[in-house]
């Protein structure tokens, strides 16, 4: 729960608007209530009296209550929109800080959507846990104040049932949620494991003849989900049909009451009615709030994770050079991770063309994620230009470095945007040319937007060999004087990459280039090559 | 694609996805029943209680004092009416898991029966979330849009009739109210329906650009956008602000109408009756206090209807992303000629004048390809990238069929075969097999379900897996794959050559098997490959030093064409 409040305390800015949306909704309450409640005094009082009371009042408060609720969704939807907007901005900037290193450079895509997934489980947190939480606390005191006429028992009685059905049963689901939030996670999780493999893996299913074993692995997978929910589903009703009878018991009590004090019953049953109407929302918003407390907690452990390598206190100067030099390096990602790394020495010199050999797992993305300090060494030291990195900010060193991984993201955009992020000042020139030396020019000409073409969700609309390239254009264009490109050749076939390798030399004219490969075609024009092995670099033949 | 034709297109799949809606709505409606059956018996219970309470309030009010039976029967209605709340709200969450249960396994069917082709065109991920998000998020359309829909309809019906028994004035207020709802909704704007649609779809869209924004976070600190990536995000989320404000500032008014109508029936039904009693009119004080609590009864389920337009919308979405799928499995084809094999003679293969075109625009894979393997020996087939080297293979897999001229094994056409005859003679190894999550051992017995424990090490041995395994934390029961150890592509290649050991087919298909290894990696491969190929007919397709570790036929692809080159030692 105190991550829930940490959540809500990021809305400090929007006070303002949430606790007018929290006033208005709150009036509407009384609003509501109030019109079943007159409706009945007028009926118990011109039976006692014979005279028609408060004809008026019932006409305001039933327009008031109309235009109280419509002027409430607007307010509390303004609120929610501008709270949610704000969450989402305050993730992305924490967790840009925080995850670069671990999730985003290691492809934990996923991960990361579950994140997103949980960042939107707070989206109803104002709306639909706050607002009628507040309405609630509110009818509690009104009820037992306006029902003291029927007798203290009786305003007692409602009042503990209220209390039960409005904050006990809810804060009970709460917990089942909460509880339950785990292992609704890991069967989700592992029925989507299930069918990633199945899809990923269809050439595999086809070629084995597995067709079926993988339907019944979803099947089975599908079936601890859904028991998983059915029990969260039995529990949750559980307590929508205990306030139903805490209700009920409330209505009981003011009709048992009602011979002793017949004018209030009247009144008094049609507000009992009308304030357990909204009380019987509540269980569904505790098992709502069960579930956002445990989102918030992931949420906040992503967006205040510390930043995988944190900057200096008093940063060096930025060297002028962009020469990259690894000095007996010990590293590991994980302290019960073998090492990847176990005292490599490694350098790249200014305006060299330097290719980096290895079998995967060697270590060559190691070698990027130290160089863009993602990671830092636990021994030994990287230098660029000459100056330890663990002197200069990363914001610094990264200017220097233009990189094409693995991983490389292309956004749901147009092609022009995703270049451009790279070098947001760049003419229309300048794209072309980096699309021209990436070997996709050729391509993009003959789409009918050119450069204004959607590329898709992760370039869906585009080959997995295109995709690379346009990332391969888009870290070309920057005019950063240190190039590390991992496998930039992935998606080329075997003639397009000899030229694209003949190419390389002009782009990377006056930079200094790292070029991680698996295997050298022969026609690179490198200075030196390194082959990484055993957690070192022996230098080849160059 | 011209924009015109993809407008076209889309128009198509929202038609297809309305036809389909409408049909899972039919389905969906018969799993409703016992759900509407028990919603609508507890509405009609709480009627009758409401004809209880005022029956006790009315004693009370002439001084009759407390009236015990109704007040008794009011207690034990309400204990009916939450079994039936509890049963019916047990039997839509049933309904929605029953129906999201037909549709995965329905969904997936159709995956796997489309077959690897699918992975060209789309992403196993997006294919995944359809089996898994799009599915769940259909459970409201049948847990709740389904049933509410019909007790909008049906429960106020039952209402105003037995507010027409009570006074037929206030069943009058009730209609004339009732009516108020629908044509309020109609005149508000173009509906509730098309303005929420709208700020759905809008809200939709910002929750795409965030989750792209944060998959690809490491890809903008690392070109230092963050601040201005943020400041964008902020940007989007605020003009997404306003223009859906605009839009539910009319949208809002719709569900005004709806608490209209409530608040103005209540108000004329208690200002009716007040009169009455002061003018000494009312004859029966139960009959008024009755219509004035069926009040909230009518109201609630048109309520209800309103609140699960949510689900319906979500469902809309979702059929979206089904009807992109590829279309339900044909039937098996019929007569499948099977053909028997013993693997010590192994199996020959043919290809005459094969023809296959994937992509009109990009010209034939195979332009009539003509080749002939003779058992227990080896074919490399050559060429640069694109010649139609995997052609070839999908078409022995099964994969795709040619468009013309035949492939024959051992005489038989594999347009004969049924695709398990297929995949019991063949084994496969690719460019990068794909783990499962699992242990290695799973991953290893997956050829083969039914091997032996013995057999699975055997295989393990014999593709030298169990080296590397030694010096994992489990050894052979390592759990690798999703969440598991990440092997290398080199020990990936070692697992799947354990798997073609236990298969034991007699024809071996080699697509690229060292293409992304280094060269140490990829000599220790070949090794374990060529111990793989002994006493069977193989098929390699390879533009790199791979060809050269295998003797055998070579043919050159160009174009799709064989240009055979020579016969080696």
């Amino acid at each position: 729960m105190t991550a829930l409040l940490r959540i809500l305390g990021l809305w400090r800015r929007r006070i303002l608007w949430l606790v007018a949306g929290l006033l208005v909704s709150l009036l509407a309450v009384a609003a509501g209530v109030g019109v079943m409640t007159i409706a009945g005094r007028m009926i118990g009082v011109a039976f006692a009296t014979g005279v028609l009371a408060a004809p008026v009042a019932l006409d305001a408060f039933g327009v008031g209550r109309v235009v109280l609720r419509y002027t409430e969704r607007l307010v509390t939807h303004g609120a929610t929109f501008r709270a949610l907007a704000d969450l989402r901005v305050w993730f992305f900037r924490g967790l840009s800080r925080s995850a670069a290193g671990g999730l985003g450079f290691r492809q934990a895509g996923d991960v990361l959507a579950r994140l997103v997934g949980d960042v939107e489980a707070l989206d109803g947190l104002y709306l639909r846990i706050v607002l009628p939480l507040a309405g609630a606390v509110l009818l509690l005191p009104g009820l037992v104040v306006l029902l003291r006429a029927q007798g203290w028992l009786v305003a007692a009685a409602v009042g503990v049932l209220f209390a039960f059905a409005a904050f006990v049963l809810p804060r009970l689901a709460a917990a089942t949620a909460a509880g339950s939030g785990d292992r609704l996670a890991r069967t989700a999780g592992s029925l989507r494991i299930t069918a990633v493999d199945a899809l990923t893996g269809l050439r595999e299913v086809r070629a084995f003849g597995a067709e079926g074993r993988m339907l019944a692995a979803v099947q089975s997978r599908e079936a601890a989900l859904l028991a998983a929910q059915h029990e969260l589903a039995r529990r949750t009703a559980l307590a929508g049909v205990g306030a139903l009878l805490c209700g009920q018991a409330a209505v009981l009590a003011v009709l048992a009451g009602a011979g002793a004090a017949p004018v209030g019953a009247v009144p008094g049953v049609f507000l009992v009615i009308a304030a357990f109407e909204l009380a019987g929302g509540l269980p569904r918003a505790g098992v709502l709030a069960g579930h956002a407390a445990a989102a918030a907690q992931r949420v906040l452990e992503a967006a205040e994770a510390t930043a995988p390598v944190p900057d200096p206190p008093a940063p060096a100067r930025m060297p002028a050079g962009a020469s990259l030099r690894f000095d007996s390096v010990h590293f590991r990602w994980r302290a019960d991770h073998p090492p990847v790394f176990d005292g490599l020495t490694l350098e790249v010199p200014e305006e060299a063309r330097v290719g980096i050999l290895g079998p995967s797992g060697s270590g060559k993305s190691t070698l990027a994620a130290l160089a863009l300090k993602l990671a830092a060494p636990q021994q030994g030291r990287v230098l660029l230009g000459g100056t330890d990195l663990a002197l200069l900010p990363a914001v610094g060193a990264r200017s220097r470095i233009g990189w094409l991984g693995q991983a490389t993201h292309l956004f749901d955009d147009t092609i022009r945007r995703n270049l451009l992020l790279a070098r947001p000042e760049a003419d229309d020139a300048a794209l072309w040319a980096a699309l021209e030396a990436a070997r996709i020019a050729e391509m993009v000409r003959t789409l009918p937007n050119g450069l204004d073409t959607w590329v898709g969700e992760g370039g869906a609309r585009f080959s997995g060999g295109q995709g690379r390239r346009l990332a391969l254009a888009r870290a070309l264009l920057t005019q950063a004087p240190l190039l590390i490109l991992d496998e930039p050749c992935a998606g080329l076939d075997a003639e397009t990459e000899r030229e694209f390798l003949s190419t390389l030399n002009d782009v990377a004219k006056g930079r200094t280039l790292v070029l991680i490969v698996h295997r050298l075609t022969g026609v690179e024009r490198l200075d030196r090559i390194w082959r990484l092995s055993g957690g070192h670099a022996v230098a080849a033949a160059g | 694609m011209a924009s015109a034709e993809r407008h076209e297109k889309a128009a198509d799949t929202r038609a297809a996805a309305k036809a389909w809606l409408r049909q899972e709505t039919r389905l969906g409606s018969h799993a409703a029943r016992p759900v509407v059956v028990l919603s609508f018996a507890a509405a009609c219970t709480a009627i009758a209680q409401a004809y209880c309470v005022a029956a006790v309030l009315a004693a009370a009010l002439t001084g009759r004092g407390r009236a015990v039976p109704p007040l008794v029967l009011f207690a034990l209605l309400a204990l009916v009416r939450a079994a039936l709340s509890w049963a019916a709200e047990l039997r839509a969450t049933r309904a929605g898991a029953a129906s999201r249960r037909r549709l995965r396994s329905e969904v997936m069917t159709r995956l796997l029966h489309a077959g690897p082709g699918l992975l060209r065109e789309r992403h196993s991920g997006e294919l995944a979330a359809t089996v898994v998000d799009r599915v769940e998020a259909l459970d409201g359309l049948y847990a709740r849009w389904i049933p509410a829909s019909t007790l909008a309809v049906l429960v106020p019906i039952v209402v105003g009739l037995a507010a027409l028994a009570a006074d037929p004035v206030a069943a009058g207020v009730l209609l004339l109210c009732g009516l108020l709802v629908p044509i309020g909704m109609a005149t508000a704007g173009l509906g509730a329906a098309a303005a929420s649609r709208r700020q759905f779809l809008a809200l939709a869209r910002l929750q795409a650009r965030f989750l792209d924004r944060v998959r690809g976070v490491a890809t903008i600190v690392l070109y230092g956008r963050a601040a201005d990536e943020a400041a964008a995000l902020a940007r989007a989320a605020d003009e997404l602000r306003r223009r859906t404000m605009r839009v539910l500032r009319v949208a809002f008014l719709s569900s005004a109408v709806l608490d209209l109508a409530g608040a103005a029936a209540l108000v004329i039904l208690a200002v009716r009756y007040g009169l009455m009693i002061v003018q000494h009119r009312l004859n029966s004080p139960t009959a008024a206090l009755f219509a004035l609590l069926l009040v909230p009864e009518f109201f609630g389920p048109l309520r209800g209807f309103a609140a699960a337009y949510q689900d319906h919308l979500h469902a809309t979405g979702a059929a979206d992303e089904i009807m992109r799928l590829p279309p339900a499995a044909a039937p098996i084809p019929p007569p499948a000629r099977e053909v028997r094999t013993v693997p010590a003679h192994g199996v020959t293969v043919a290809f005459d004048d094969v023809r296959l075109t994937w992509d009109t625009a990009r010209g034939p894979a195979l332009d009539g390809l003509s080749f002939r393997v003779p058992a227990g020996e080896t074919l490399v087939l050559a060429g640069p990238s694109g010649a139609g080297k995997s052609s070839v293979i999908e078409i022995l897999l099964g994969f795709v069929r040619p468009d013309s001229g035949r492939v024959t094994v051992n005489g038989a056409d594999i347009a004969d075969l049924v695709p398990e005859a297929l995949s019991r003679l063949t084994a496969w190894i690719g460019q990068r097999p794909v783990l499962f999550a699992g242990t290695i051992r799973e991953n290893i017995r997956f050829a083969r379900p039914e091997a032996g424990q013995d057999q699975v090490e055997e295989a393990a041995r014999a593709a030298r897996v169990v080296e590397f395994a030694a010096g994992l934390p489990d050894g052979l029961d390592t759990p690798v794959g999703e969440g598991g150890y990440g092997l290398s592509g080199g020990q990936a290649q070692r697992v799947a050559i354990a798997r073609a050991f236990l298969k034991n087919a007699p024809l071996l298909l080699l697509d690229e098997p060292t293409a992304h290894l280094d060269p140490t990696t990829e000599a220790e491969v070949l090794d374990s490959l060529r111990r793989l190929a002994l006493g069977r007919t193989v098929i390699l397709a390879s533009h790199s030093s791979a060809a050269h570790a295998f003797a055998g036929r070579r043919v050159d692809l160009r174009d799709g064409r064989a240009v055979p080159v020579r016969v080696s030692a």
